[in-house]
């Protein structure tokens, strides 16, 4: 039998040094701005009962979850999604706490991905909901946390882009079809596939709604997308879906963020919890959203408690990667002191490092025998100070790489 | 600014787009004589052309390295993947199609029909549509031989003129779906470089 001891899953990886502080960076940031808003941090369960996710709007498919049974045979999954968790908590123990809620997560969902086509299957990711209000206020607060977040991870390239899913359930309605099909039209929008779109609905005949329909994948980019919609179907509903969403847009102009900001009316986002406006985060470099986010007003309700909710999360891995990539990463340092000494004055020699610890003086105890094994090490390691404990304290400089 | 990237299937679809490239007007010198080079520049620096075979095309796309890709219908179907699938060029057409044995009658009987195919993923979706369960064998040379041989009930392929089929004692018995290349773009570039993508894509639109 083979056995697979020395590699990790398909879409894992384990992360190292640098990996590890540039993933730490982006948490400190993202986290920062979290709080520094007033948001609380909760930590989920990274294990759940399968049907926290298999019901009503928070269907998971169910070739991308990862399962296990407990010791009852009852479904586990790997948490596929931290909203929807966060939902959960929200409808039980935090049911009588006083809201507005501001809840944060920095935390991993695990999605069960085809092989070998280099999708990562644990994402870390870290998020915000504000939970317990219709207002407009809460968007606006949740969107100018967006553009911080993105702008926290890269100021210049970044693009944050709304939407609202109304107007396609507006229009699918209109068009009176059953959910399958209506799946299908979502699809095909979603993916602006034009061809295959326009076939489908050609089906359907001709009409205003159906032009509209056509259209919808089209509708992206900055301002002039309103003046080209209202050109199309337009009913009461529709319009002031589109009234609403252009004051969004003109609102968020306010934050200097002309060049970053765009909409696109086509942008039906898979998951279904979203009932209303719902946004997107793109950073140059990364070829998928990186942030995701909107209002999911019926999503806590469906665990007994009506409560009306907008957040967003972002890829934590993704804004890591381009860390990296952009060379902007904190480096693993090395220590500054290397202490040393003979077997009998060892903990003489730990009591000193300690103390050089408490002082914020990055320190290491060499477990080598011998000076010279540790100088070696020193040397091969650019250690820039070795310190020999004895009766008396001695300072050895490496920085010259000194004769071994 | 840098060129737009876009992946070419490489053969039949790589040269069918680069003639629509010189008709729009670009100087596609660098690819007419490329050599073994796999990254080549088209027109005046704003395209940058990169030659795939058909599957990576789409993994080339979908992950952002080329923000563009030509590929045929056939490979959509098959891999999926997320991407925008923007535009039909209606070259590379063809169809996939269900083919047996002459005068064999596929559908009667009790049995799962065996389906010898090089897309497993759409054979299994197309009889999933019909609600029934199909065993797919995946056959990577000339499906053909698999009915002959009695490995399978039928096959599902790629079929343009029939006539390997015809030679081979086969016929068509249903059409699946036709096939022609598309132009599929990555979903970050469409939106961070729409004026580019749109301005190409109406080219190429017009002069297909």
């Amino acid at each position: 039998m083979k056995r697979y001891e020395l590699i990790t899953p398909e879409g894992t990886k384990d992360l190292l040094f640098d990996e590890c502080l540039a993933k730490r960076e982006i948490e400190k940031r993202l986290s920062d701005i979290f709080k520094s808003h007033g948001y609380s941090e909760v930590v989920t369960t990274g294990i759940e009962f399968y049907d926290v996710f298999s019901k009503g709007s928070r269907t998971v498919k169910q070739e991308a979850l990862y399962k296990l049974t407990d010791s009852k045979g009852r479904l586990i999954v790997l948490r596929p999604d931290s909203t929807i968790p966060i939902a959960r908590l929200v409808a039980t123990r935090l049911k009588d706490a006083p809201l507005p809620l501001r809840l944060y997560y920095n935390q991993a969902y695990f999605e069960n991905n085809a092989l070998l086509k280099g999708h990562s299957d644990e994402v870390t990711q870290a998020g915000v909901e504000l939970i317990g209000t219709k207002s407009r206020r809460a968007d606006f607060e949740i969107l100018s946390l967006a553009v911080e977040a993105l702008s926290a991870v890269e100021p210049e390239n970044f693009r944050i882009e709304i939407g609202n899913v109304g107007i396609f359930k507006e229009l699918v309605a209109q068009l009176g079809v059953d959910k399958d099909t209506a799946e299908q039209i979502r699809y095909l929008i979603v993916n602006k596939n034009y061809p295959a779109l326009g076939d489908l609905l050609d089906t359907f005949g001709d009409n205003d709604v159906i032009r509209a329909l056509k259209e919808l994948p089209r509708l992206f980019g900055k301002e002039e997308v309103f003046e080209r919609v209202e050109k199309l179907f337009v009913n009461d509903t529709i319009k002031s879906i589109l009234d609403d969403l252009k004051y969004v847009y003109e609102s968020l102009l306010t934050l200097g963020i002309k060049d970053n900001l765009s909409v696109d009316l086509g942008a039906v986002n898979r998951i279904d919890y979203y009932t209303g406006l719902t946004f997107k985060g793109y950073l140059e470099g990364i070829g998928e959203d990186v942030l995701a986010g909107g209002r999911y007003n019926h999503l806590i309700s469906e665990f007994g408690y009506d409560q009306p909710a907008t957040g967003f999360g972002i890829n934590v891995n993704a804004c890591t990667s381009l860390l990296l990539k952009n060379g902007n990463a904190p480096k693993t340092s090395v220590s500054d002191v290397i202490v040393y000494s003979e077997m009998p004055d060892v903990m003489k020699a730990i009591c000193y490092s300690n103390k050089l610890a408490k002082s914020g003086v990055a320190v290491e105890n060499s477990v080598f025998e011998t000076l010279q094994e540790t100088k070696e090490y020193a040397l091969q390691k650019g250690i820039k100070k070795l310190v020999v404990v004895a009766d008396d304290i001695e300072e050895i400089d490496m920085k010259g790489g000194e004769q071994v | 600014m840098k060129p737009l990237r876009i992946a070419l299937t490489k053969g039949r679809l790589e040269k069918d787009t680069v003639s629509l490239f010189e008709r729009i007007g670009y100087d596609c010198t660098a690819v007419r004589e490329k050599g073994r080079k796999l990254i080549l520049p088209v027109g005046d620096g704003e395209l940058e052309v990169v030659l795939a075979k058909a599957n990576d095309v789409i993994t080339y796309v979908e992950h952002g390295v080329c923000d563009m890709g030509v590929v045929g219908k056939d490979t959509i179907m098959e891999m999926g993947g997320s991407f925008f699938e923007l535009c039909d060029l209606g070259f590379g057409r063809c169809k996939f199609a269900l083919a047996t044995k002459k005068g064999l009658k596929f559908y009667g009987g009790y049995g799962v029909k065996t389906i010898a195919t090089k897309y497993p993923n759409v054979s299994r979706s197309y009889f999933e549509s019909k609600g029934m369960d199909i065993e797919a064998i995946k056959i990577e040379g000339s499906v053909e031989l698999a009915p002959l041989l009695e490995l399978s009930d039928g096959i599902v392929d790629i079929v343009e003129t029939g006539t390997t089929l015809k030679e081979n004692g086969l016929e068509v018995i249903e059409e699946i779906a036709p096939i022609s290349a598309r132009v599929i773009v990555n979903r970050v570039s469409m939106k961070l470089r729409q004026k580019e993508i749109e301005q190409l894509l109406s080219l190429m639109e017009n002069n297909k």
